[in-house]
């Protein structure tokens, strides 16, 4: 219920258009479940920031809703008010949003193809010492 | 259980689940960044035993992340949540690991200015121990083993530095291509990521081996507590091993160091570190500056593709000592301006709006050229301990600093269209998303206060400052930590002021100075 109240929230910030696919059509659940198991400063921050969006309506477009209730071009309207708000916290929350959005969209491959940029390959996630990590052929230390 | 004699036949040891580690060595060094291995080197070719400890994991070239998402989970703290709070948030850019920042910054190396070691010999009382030629010679042996020689501006150059620094010097400003501690780049703009290439030479890479070569050895995954002082001597330091995946805290450790103990956690880990151990100072977390910086993108009608090239291959020094209305030469706050290629998902992050509106935009990424401004700021922050033991960084630019920002955003914003392009994107509140070479002046008129800009912090320094005054420094001229006989501060927590240029090169050296001074007492910690 939460990631999804996330996805959901990020892909009203990186919506799909004409020209490019957005986070409500890509499939970018690993990440997402990544950010959620990230350490607690990031996690407050990306909840905190998804709350305010779904509940400031009221204070960006003057509409006395919460924003999964709005059509869809007052959500479009409301997400862009929240990014030039005159209240700080209300920016800073969407630049949080945009921020984790950003990472999930802009390294997602169906994006990075669509504009023509080199794909990523997989994160390994390993270091030295780490019992998942293959064996290596760079430099290790000498024995 | 005891493993010191297993980790002292391997030479690296990474995270125990369980038991204690016991270890001795000659020194011990805590974090593995650019001063932290640049002084555990020298320690170990002088022929001391070096213990190494590193609160993050060891990572080679295989190992690195491709995206930035892998970038922010394996090679920053806290996913890079680590922040500056004044009148606004600012966040702080930091790496974790072995290596430290060396291995996700862009390698850029620039001799410690002149006008630096005089203002430290002048006010800080440090003439005699970072003299011109003490420094010369520790950055020249640097340069040596890191391989530091100018970006080459040959086909991996890049369009967007290669246009930078062909409109700087079209005004006749000073700018150069960066000099750099890399060899055989290609050009893939993943130094934030780490060079999967091998090319840059970070300390990982460069020094630490050699350093377990010489019969060191390097902790990782295991970050200090605290250090141990008895009678007014740091004799060591105590840990737990944590790991860097799932955060399950390990077995302990223990380094008992016969001469000394040298400290290279960062600007912010530093004088948390201090404090945790029970050094007491006025001055401890105080004067803590940084290189508060901001970025002005151009969008050209033709591609400009700033992810192939050098992450960061051209520089201006021409306006650090100030810069004035116009773009003149102004005594005052200082800046500098650098090429930045930032991958498209910190691109699509600072790009202004939301929405479709947005999206619409990032269709032109591959058409953005990213140029920066960072200021040398006259702002003094704080870095204390948080509730939960976090950094708890408090920072904020003054007007003189927000003023030499915006005069940098704006000769940037001008640049891009002499250069030829179409739209500037300023990325400060307030201001259109987008402006022409008609709306310029919007620029003049800068924002209220420091929350219309999007400020980042890169470059740190101090909260463990060094000095001949006790009030006003932690460290004295003999490089001891005041009341903690055989303490030292080799990271840049050490620097007295802001340099107006990268900060790696001159960290490295205070570092070696350092070092190279405990090496030739012989006993340091009498």
């Amino acid at each position: 219920m939460l990631r999804a109240t996330v996805r959901w929230t990020l892909a009203a910030v990186f919506p799909s258009t004409d020209r490019l696919p957005g986070l409500d059509r890509l499939d970018t659940d690993a990440s997402l479940a990544a950010f959620m198991a990230a350490p607690a400063v990031i996690r407050a921050g990306l909840l905190g920031s998804t709350l305010a969006f779904l509940l400031c309506p009221l204070l960006t477009i003057g509409w006395p809703l919460p924003a999964f209730l709005l059509p869809r071009d007052a959500l479009d309207r409301h997400a862009a008010a929240m990014a030039s708000s005159r209240i700080y916290l209300l920016r800073q929350a969407m630049l949080m949003l945009k921020t984790v959005g950003g990472v999930l969209w802009g390294g997602h491959p169906e994006v990075r193809a669509k504009l023509g940029l080199p794909l990523y390959g997989p994160d390994p996630g390993t270091f030295r010492g780490d019992d998942l990590r293959p064996p290596r052929t760079d430099a290790e230390p000498p024995a | 259980m005891s493993t010191a004699a297993h980790a002292g036949s391997v030479g690296h040891l990474a995270f125990q689940p369980t038991g204690d580690v016991e270890l001795q060595a000659d020194y011990v060094v805590v974090g593995s960044g650019s001063g932290g291995s640049a002084a555990a080197v020298v320690l170990a070719r002088a022929g001391y035993r070096v213990v190494v400890v590193e609160s993050g994991p060891w990572r080679d070239r295989n190992d690195y992340p491709h995206s930035m998402l892998g970038a922010m989970r394996d090679m920053m703290p806290d996913w890079g949540g680590t922040v500056a709070m004044g009148d606004s948030i600012m966040p702080i850019v930091q790496a974790r690991g072995v290596g430290g920042g060396t291995v996700i910054n862009s390698a850029i190396m620039v001799r410690t200015p002149g006008d630096v070691l005089h203002d430290w010999a002048r006010d800080h009382g440090l003439g005699d121990v970072f003299t011109e030629r003490a420094m010369g010679e520790a950055h020249d042996r640097v340069d040596a083993d890191l391989e530091v020689a100018p970006t080459p501006t040959g086909p991996d150059y890049g369009r967007s530095n290669a246009g930078l620094l062909e409109m700087l010097r079209s005004r006749g400003f000073e700018a150069h291509p960066t000099a750099r501690n890399v060899h055989g780049c290609v050009g893939s703009g993943q130094c934030l990521q780490g060079c999967r290439q091998g090319a840059k030479r970070s300390t990982n890479l460069q020094w630490l081996p050699e350093v377990i070569e010489r019969g060191g050895l390097v902790l990782s995954c295991a970050p200090v507590d605290r250090v141990v002082l008895e009678g007014g001597r740091a004799v060591g330091v105590r840990g737990r091993f944590r790991h860097p995946q799932n955060r399950q805290r390990g077995g302990t450790f223990a380094v008992r160091a016969k001469r000394g103990v040298l400290l290279a956690a960062s600007a912010t880990q530093t004088p948390l570190l201090l404090h945790r151990s029970g050094v007491r100072s006025a001055a401890l977390g105080r004067f803590w500056r940084s290189h508060p910086g901001a970025a002005c993108v151009g969008v050209y009608p033709e591609p400009v593709d700033m992810h192939h090239g050098a992450t960061q291959g051209t520089a201006s020094v021409h306006f650090r000592g100030g810069i004035g209305p116009g773009a003149t030469l102004q005594p005052g706050v200082g800046i500098k301006i650098e090429s930045l290629a930032l991958p498209l998902e910190l691109v699509a992050g600072r790009t202004a709006g939301a929405g479709r509106g947005l999206v619409d935009k990032l269709t032109d990424a591959r058409h953005q050229a990213l140029w920066i401004t960072a200021v040398r700021a006259e702002a003094e922050g704080s870095c204390k301990p948080g509730l939960f033991g976090q950094p708890n960084v408090r920072y904020k630019p003054t007007a003189n600093d927000r003023a030499a920002l915006l005069r940098g955003l704006r000769l940037l914003a001008e640049l891009h269209f002499e250069h030829g392009a179409t739209a500037v994107r300023p990325g400060i509140y307030g201001l259109p998303d987008s402006i022409g070479p008609d709306q310029l002046h919007l620029l003049e008129t800068p924002p209220r206060d420091n929350r219309g800009i999007t400020w980042v912090l890169s470059h740190l320094f101090g909260g463990a400052v060094l000095g001949s005054d006790p009030s006003r420094s932690v460290v004295g001229p003999d490089l001891h930590v005041r009341g903690a006989r055989g303490l030292h501060v080799v990271c840049a927590s050490a620097l007295p002021t802001t340099l107006g240029v990268n900060p790696q090169h001159t960290i490295m050296a205070v570092a070696q100075i350092t070092a190279l001074r405990l090496a030739n007492a012989g006993n340091p910690a009498s």
